[in-house]
């Protein structure tokens, strides 16, 4: 399955920027729920007053204190030295600089930063390219057909992260393995003990089957529902125009959902890079350290070591590159908002 | 200050009955259940999932609040999955549970801490001279006691006594003979494994160590550091590896990943392994439930001579009392009954000779062809890891004996992966 | 199939459409990947019906006598009903606490021009990144500080905050796609602002509170490292970490933690199918107007 898919997913996101620009004289789709005439997008400058203060202060004020105060501490203790002594003990040793300059100078640590942008990568490109296929062949299955499509994918989706990942160490078992079974049903040789996390490759390539299979339900379910939102004269009008299913995709459906694959790959980005237990459950990081992404290095040498100081720098190291991969979608989603 | 916060966001009518819900269980207890008003204390005991049979247990307690009327005893079980967080989280908090169980590799790692009571000025009513040596050790750093043994556990062989009498093998004295019975098993039923040995039981590994005459992690000067890549740790590994030539149990995992008791020996086909008691008894009930009826065997995991078994892990717990805690008087005096002789005596019947006592004589007679006496065989060659704090943070994973181990089995020459080891190990084992 | 909408009814069009090797590929792709992704879930579920040695085989058990023991033991540890109370206190709590705050602080966002309101939108964004499992111990220690270890409250609120910038983008998003006019409409009738809010745009809303209100459902039900670290009391302990107590260090009860984790996703499930229709079209209404 993921073998099939991923030359779409390399030629997806390639093709998309000119293919969507070179289109974008498309005629905009009537949306909204009620029928307008004129778009139905806008908002009226009011002289609001201290009204809109008022009413976004509730969220404000409840993440400053439970996100942003936390996040404060965070940062606080990663200028301390925190091992167990001092946790336990409640004293105070600043250190300055040291964890972070200990983890900017750690050859292991740039190892893990790469190893965790090149999995996120690969990662979210194999989720938006098969979670959007599975929402194109939802829109264009029958009743019934869909109906038993989505069922498994929400299935899959509710599926707690405690099970779904002893069930997938289970499936590749070295010794019990229904994979390994398979294989062997099938008549290949060499799989009556193979060991599917013997490198870290290896089991980050589970983790990423995983990972596919957990988040996919949400991007296919949502691009379903995206996709009943256009109007069917516009399929018409480019079947009319003579334009191929891939045509058709990259003319009608992109430019109209570019909002939808816009916020999905930004929340599978966060997802994804943040994701830990399934890394961590899967092998514990191993073997030797191999298949370590960021937060399971952070958990590791912060946590498990009960060096507390080392894994808040990490946390906000983290912080600080995701923000910078973001940025450019942070613009992307800003320059929308002025649009609207 | 938090609490005027929330109440300025506006949502206090939300917290109120979300408090409502939540304070039928919570409020009253716990927090303040040590100190409530009316002289009624709570004695809040931490044990692992396992550790004391419940009816012993209750024993205890019946006759603690006998003696201390207006005293009750909570006893919280715990499991292992995620311990040291708590444990250590536990530690730092105004309310600590008063008396909690540690494992031995473990305890040392606390004590440094300060987070547990120094008990040096209890040893006489603990009874500390009649402890079992090799099971103090674990207890005491720099001079200073800050727990009480309670239980300790070694492994021995278990063998399917059918198995090696198809092959025509008894139970080995010594390793050679023990190498040449694992040849004959598997001449005689090559289908089956002579052994199952997973690549990362590193207890076993450790005895191996033990009986080179040398240690997992040496003192120099006042520094540890790591010893896997010595001469001594080389053959040990490589008499491993011969070992578990005869298996064909994963190279890159522990006894516990698939659980060999449970999930693997049910199943038949292997024809010993080497495991603790309550790992024995699992692996008779699991097979009962399935249908099937064991016929196990034990012996000690045998010498490099006839004359003494192999060095084995003595694997444990010790009782230990929080700093913090707000009882401490109490706490002692339920530590001293718990882990007294009389109750100890108790424990070893209760538990059949399964775990070694704190007290020798204490001990309960086993009964002939018994794990319990296979057990109580070897013991005496018992050994703990390296007493120094820092060897917690050295068994935490990943383990770096353990990644060790793989590389070897899996054709790593045995100093090379030493040497990596023990660069990870010097890292770890002197922290705090 | 949609597309063909001259078609005057479905019966015509079956009877028409010729049963093509696309159709065939199509229906056949769909229940391969049916089975794909339905097969974990399975293995799951029917694993907590086998009896311990029939879970991990060589050869996998298909057909097995089910046994409800590992529910019976699921069920049956002490305090199970507590964690439930537990589970659907503080999900709940979050859940409509995130949806009253959001619901306002959206609509300023999507309706009324202010200054900083470009500001307040890049600190959602921002804020859905928060890396919640490492800040456990800050918040750990703020808790210890403020004696609101163990406390239910504290966890709905930390649980709250957790959901609340996702529900704000995706409420937000949902507003904005409800014509002005509508509103305009209402005004010029005679309401107020506030009414014309709560008598035209809220019942627009409905799908979009549904969408949301799932996605903060299964984010707060399925939380583990806060309440690992916070609430060591089992009284204050919420069903996720009961999934995990089957597994021990004297072997793991694999049918026991199957059949926890079944019945831990049942409420998932059911509040998905119950917001199914609405929810999905919502999610995305909001996240297409974005």
């Amino acid at each position: 399955m993921t073998v099939d898919s991923q030359g779409t997913a390399t030629a997806g996101p390639q093709d998309a920027p000119g293919r969507a620009a070179g289109k974008s004289q498309t005629p905009p789709p009537s949306s909204g729920p009620k029928e307008v005439l004129q778009p139905p997008r806008g908002r009226r400058s009011l002289p609001s007053g201290v009204l809109p203060y008022l009413l976004v202060a509730p969220a404000l004020l409840s993440m400053a204190v439970l996100l942003l105060y936390p996040l404060i501490r965070n940062v606080i203790l990663s200028f301390q030295q925190l091992n167990r002594k001092e946790f336990i003990t409640r004293e105070t040793v600043w250190t300055g600089f040291d964890n972070y300059t200990e983890l900017l100078g750690d050859g292991d640590f740039w190892t893990v930063v790469v190893r965790s942008v090149v999995f996120t990568a690969v990662n979210v490109a194999l989720i938006m390219a098969i979670g959007t296929a599975i929402g194109l062949l939802l829109n264009r299955l029958g009743k019934k057909m869909r109906l038993v499509l989505s069922l498994a994918l929400m299935f899959a989706w509710a599926m707690p992260i405690v099970a779904s990942v002893t069930v997938f160490r289970w499936l590749f078992d070295e010794q019990f393995g229904v994979v390994n079974w398979l294989m062997r049903t099938l008549g290949f040789s060499g799989y009556d003990q193979h060991n599917w996390f013997e490198t870290g490759f290896s089991t980050l390539v589970i983790v990423l089957i995983l990972l596919v299979w957990g988040s996919v339900p949400f991007v296919a379910l949502n691009m379903y529902a995206g996709l009943t939102t256009i109007g069917s004269e516009l399929y018409e009008a480019a079947k009319m125009d003579g334009a191929s299913g891939w045509r058709t995709f990259w003319a009608v459906v992109f430019p109209n959902l570019k909002s939808f694959f816009m916020i999905t790959t930004f929340l599978e980005i966060i997802w994804i890079f943040k994701a830990f237990a399934q890394v961590y459950a899967m092998n514990l990081g191993g073997p030797d350290r191999g298949s370590e992404t960021l937060p399971v290095f952070a958990y590791i040498e912060g946590v498990g070591q009960f060096h507390y100081g080392v894994a808040a720098a990490i946390s906000i190291l983290t912080i600080v590159m995701l923000i910078a991969v973001m940025s450019f979608y942070f613009r992307l989603i800003l320059k929308e908002e002025e649009e609207l | 200050m938090k609490r005027k916060l929330i109440a300025a966001i506006g949502v206090a009518g939300m917290m109120v009955s979300i408090a409502a819900c939540g304070s039928d269980s919570g409020s009253d207890k716990g927090k303040d259940g040590g100190k409530a008003a009316g002289g009624d204390k709570t004695l809040t005991v931490w044990v692992m999932d396992g550790s004391a049979p419940d009816a012993w247990m209750a024993e205890v307690n019946k006759a603690f609040e006998a003696k201390h009327p207006g005293v009750k005893v909570k006893v919280e079980k715990q499991i292992w999955n995620g311990i040291q967080e708590k444990v250590t989280t536990a530690l730092s908090e105004d309310t600590p549970p008063d008396v909690l169980e540690l494992g031995n590799t473990q305890t040392a790692g606390y004590a440094v801490t300060g987070g547990l009571a120094d008990l040096s000025g209890d040893k006489a009513t603990l009874g500390y001279d009649a402890w079992n040596k090799g099971m103090v050790a674990s207890n005491e750093l720099d001079g200073k006691l800050y727990s009480a043994p309670w239980y300790a556990a070694n492994r021995v062989v278990v063998y399917d006594k059918a198995a090696f009498k198809k092959a025509g093998v008894t139970p080995p004295k010594t390793r050679a003979e023990w190498i040449d019975g694992l040849k004959k098993l598997k001449a005689s039923d090559p289908k089956s494994q002579a052994i199952y040995l997973p690549g990362q039981s590193w207890y076993v590994l450790a005895g191996l160590i033990w009986d080179e005459g040398s240690d997992l992690a040496v003192k120099d000067g006042d520094k540890w550091k790591g010893n896997l890549s010595s001469p001594e740790a080389v053959s040990a590994m490589n008499f491993y590896k011969e070992l578990a030539s005869y298996s064909t149990a994963p190279k890159d995992k522990d006894e516990a990943t698939p659980q060999q008791s449970t999930d693997i020996i049910p199943k038949g086909g292997v024809a010993s392994w080497i495991g603790l008691g309550w790992e024995a008894g699992g692996a008779i009930d699991a097979m009962k439930k399935a249908g099937k009826t064991a016929d196990f065997g034990y012996f000690p995991i045998p010498g490099k001579t006839a004359d003494k078994p192999g060095s084995v892990f003595l694997g444990g717990s010790n009782l230990a009392i929080a700093e913090r805690s707000k009882n401490k008087d109490l706490a002692k005096e339920w530590l001293a009954l718990a882990a007294g002789k009389e109750f100890m005596t108790k424990y070893a019947t209760a538990t059949e000779g399964a775990l070694l006592p704190n007290t020798d004589s204490a001990q309960f007679k086993p009964a002939a062809g018994s794990f319990a006496e296979a057990m109580a065989a070897s013991s005496a060659s018992g050994k703990v890891t390296p007493v120094t704090p820092g060897w917690a943070n050295v068994e935490t994973a990943p383990n770096p004996i353990k990644d060790y181990m793989t590389k070897v089995l899996k054709g790593e020459d045995a100093k090379k992966a030493g040497e990596a080891a023990d660069k990870v190990i010097n890292e770890r084992i002197n922290q705090q | 199939m949609s597309a063909a909408t001259t078609t005057p009814t479905p019966q015509k069009l079956r009877t028409r459409k010729p049963l093509t090797v696309g159709a065939v590929a199509k229906n056949l792709g769909a229940l391969v990947l049916a089975v794909v992704f339905v097969f974990p879930v399975y293995w799951m579920f029917s694993s907590s019906l086998k009896p311990q040695h029939e879970i991990m085989t060589k050869d996998p058990v298909f057909v097995f006598t089910p046994t409800f023991e590992n529910y019976k033991t699921a069920t049956g540890v002490d305090l199970f009903w507590t964690y439930v109370t537990n589970s659907l206190t503080v999900t709940i709590g979050a859940v409509l606490l995130a949806l009253v705050v959001a619901l306002a602080a959206s609509f300023a966002i999507a309706r009324l021009r202010f200054k900083g309101r470009k500001g307040i939108v890049l600190i959602v964004m921002m804020a859905q990144m928060a890396p919640w499992e490492v800040m456990v111990i800050a918040m750990y220690m703020i808790s210890r500080e403020n004696d609101l270890l163990n406390s239910i409250p504290m966890l709905t609120l930390i649980y709250f905050v957790m959901v609340l910038p996702f529900t704000i983008w995706t409420l937000r998003g949902f507003i904005a796609a409800v014509p002005v006019e509508l509103e305009e409409a209402a005004q010029i009738d005679g309401c107020t602002r506030g009414q014309a809010f709560r008598k035209v745009i809220f019942p627009l809303l409905a799908p979009g509170l549904m969408s949301t209100s799932l996605f903060g459902f299964i984010t707060a039900w399925n939380e583990f490292a806060m309440i690992l670290m916070l609430n060591k009391e089992k009284e204050s302990q919420t069903l996720t970490l009961w999934l995990t107590q089957f597994q021990t260090a004297f072997g793991s009860d694999w049918g026991a933690t199957m059949a926890a984790s079944t019945l831990f996703a049942l409420p998932v499930l059911i509040v998905f199918l119950f917001l199914q229709r609405k929810a999905v079209g919502g999610m995305t209404a909001g996240a297409v107007k974005g």
